[in-house]
């Protein structure tokens, strides 16, 4: 307060609106505090008794919780926790922490009025008279469930690549080595899969590798020349890539770019192209008689 | 222990071309690159070797171990003498070729490797700088 | 002179190549296997180029033609045993070989030409 009041107090009087002088304005400070709590809505600012019932609301609390002042206030604050928070004291333990080392801080899941979660940044502090008496709580709580979500993405997408680099080569049958293919087919992971695919080819000495694209999502001009690339490669080394798991809408793509697999056995199902590498093998899967 | 980290090899028989081959797999491999990696830049040599001795008749490979950002890498320096290269964009279209190869060997090496640079002119020879950088 | 060694296996040529041929190598290599044919007249040539660790454009391109005269000639020409390493960086560079049989090894190239079927070797 005192840091602030500083530059009003440096202000030449002559500067100074004769219609508004800056003493009054000073005076009114401490009516403008609450009132910036108040209307202030990207935080969820309230006060706590020591119990820790709801004293006072702000318009962020109401945006972000949901609940009108009216609805809450005199409630334990411990409704804005999941049951399973609840169920293990996560609201007392949270006054307790912030009683004993002056504040707390979190970032968790909380409940809005409505039932549905948000990921929040909550911090609460201790507000002590100046005889160190414990008066409340004061609570701030921040909406980062978008951060959270883009943090997830990210984290997601990384994921994805991690899970190429570690696709596993089965050896389905002896003879076929089946590549389950999930996600997005950029060059850099293509170029990882087409080495390990080839080494896998000849170590196991498989003269079938079955390509099964059944989880990647969609299949662009790129996507597809890394394909036929990865499929000239492994003929190369004497052996025959069946491209299977080409779905409906995979076939419409295709033959809507003008991408010509002609030269490329394909199938519709993993389970089509076993049969299809079966055959070739001169092998046959009967019932028990 | 201290790896040798540049050299240079004569390009003026046909032979020397395997010469040019196995030193680039020697520095390649002492730079720690992949089987792979070492299969590509190999590779690369030989079609700029050939290429040297194909057109100018004789040239000189220089193979510098570098690095950049922290990566490390190695550089290939192809120089020679010989008439040059009137169309550089030319060069590196698939197919085009004025000699006895196949139409791969420039377009072929700059896709095998991170970086090439061409700097030529009509009558003043020659130098094709390649790189390629260590996955980290 | 060369390093190749081609050797008759009842109605087959094998040819197998060292790990890293220099062009004149290459070159003895189109020479002997045609002269074989001639000679000999197996029903096929098997190109054993397991060793190989290089596969340039004027390599695979006399491979390539090898193969074709070999056709003209009345055989067939299998590929046996390229490294993935070699088989990455012949495709990055846009070598294909054409329409040449390929097999994992000389065994499966042997049986190919056996059960006188296509590109895929048989199961045992």
């Amino acid at each position: 307060m005192k840091k602030k009041s500083r530059p009003a107090n440096s202000v030449p009087p002559d500067s100074t609106p004769p219609s508004s002088p800056a003493q009054p304005l000073q005076a009114r400070r401490a009516e403008m505090v609450p009132l910036l709590v108040k209307s202030i809505k990207d935080y969820a600012i309230l006060l706590l008794d020591k119990e820790g019932k709801v004293l006072t609301w702000n318009a962020g609390a109401e945006r972000i919780k949901g609940w009108k002042a009216n609805e809450i206030i005199g409630q334990h604050f411990s409704r804005f926790y999941p049951p399973e928070d609840i169920a293990r004291g996560k609201a007392e333990e949270e006054l307790r922490t912030a009683r004993d080392e002056g504040r707390f801080e979190d970032e968790g899941w909380r409940v809005r009025k409505d039932g549905s979660r948000f990921w929040a940044n909550v911090i609460v502090t201790a507000l002590r008279d100046e005889n160190g008496q414990l008066l409340g709580y004061g609570k701030i709580t921040r909406d980062l469930t978008e951060r959270r979500e883009a943090e997830e993405k990210i984290r997601k997408q990384s994921q994805e690549i991690l899970e190429m680099a570690t696709v596993p080569i089965v050896q389905a049958w002896e003879g076929i080595v089946l590549v389950p293919l999930v996600g997005m087919l950029d060059s850099q992971r293509t170029q990882q899969l087409m080495e390990r695919l080839l080494h896998r080819v000849t170590e196991t000495n498989s003269p079938i590798a079955l390509l099964d694209i059944t989880g990647v999502p969609t299949v662009d001009t790129q996507t597809a020349q890394h394909l036929i690339e990865t499929i000239s490669a492994v003929r190369l080394l004497g052996a025959e890539v069946i491209l299977t798991g080409v779905r409906p809408v995979i076939a419409q793509t295709l033959v809507h770019l003008g991408i010509d697999l002609s030269n490329v056995l394909t199938r519709s199902s993993l389970a089509a192209g076993l049969r299809t590498a079966l055959e070739t093998l001169n092998l046959q899967v009967a019932a028990k008689q | 222990m201290t790896a040798v980290s540049q050299g240079e090899i004569q390009i003026a028989t046909e032979s020397d071309i395997l010469l040019a081959r196995r030193a680039v797999r020697e520095a390649a491999t002492q730079v720690g690159f992949g089987a792979t990696d070492v299969t590509r830049i190999v590779t690369a040599a030989s079609e700029l070797a050939r290429n040297t001795f194909l057109y100018a008749g004789r040239g000189t490979m220089h193979w510098t171990r570098c690095e950049l950002h922290g990566r490390e890498g190695l550089e290939l320096k192809f120089v020679d003498k010989g008439p040059g290269i009137p169309d550089i964009s030319l060069a590196l279209q698939e197919g085009y070729s004025t000699g006895k190869g196949l139409g791969m060997g420039l377009p072929g090496a700059k896709r095998l490797m991170d970086d090439m640079d061409i700097q030529s002119a009509p009558g003043h020879g020659t130098t094709i700088t390649v790189k390629k950088w260590r996955k980290t | 002179m060369s390093d190749i060694s081609v050797i008759r296996v009842r109605d087959l040529l094998m040819v197998t190549l060292p790990s890293d041929p220099d062009d004149a190598t290459v070159s003895a290599l189109q020479h002997q296997v045609l002269e074989a044919m001639q000679k000999r007249e197996p029903k096929g040539v098997v190109l054993d180029i397991s060793a190989v660790e290089t596969l340039d454009s004027f390599f695979a391109r006399t491979v390539a033609e090898t193969a074709q005269m070999v056709r003209l000639m009345g055989g067939r020409t299998i590929i046996a045993g390229m490294r993935p390493a070699v088989a990455i960086t012949a495709t990055q560079i846009g070598l294909t070989l054409g329409k040449i049989e390929t097999a994992l090894d000389v065994d499966r190239a042997l049986e190919m030409v056996a059960r006188g079927d296509g590109n895929i070797g048989g199961q045992k």
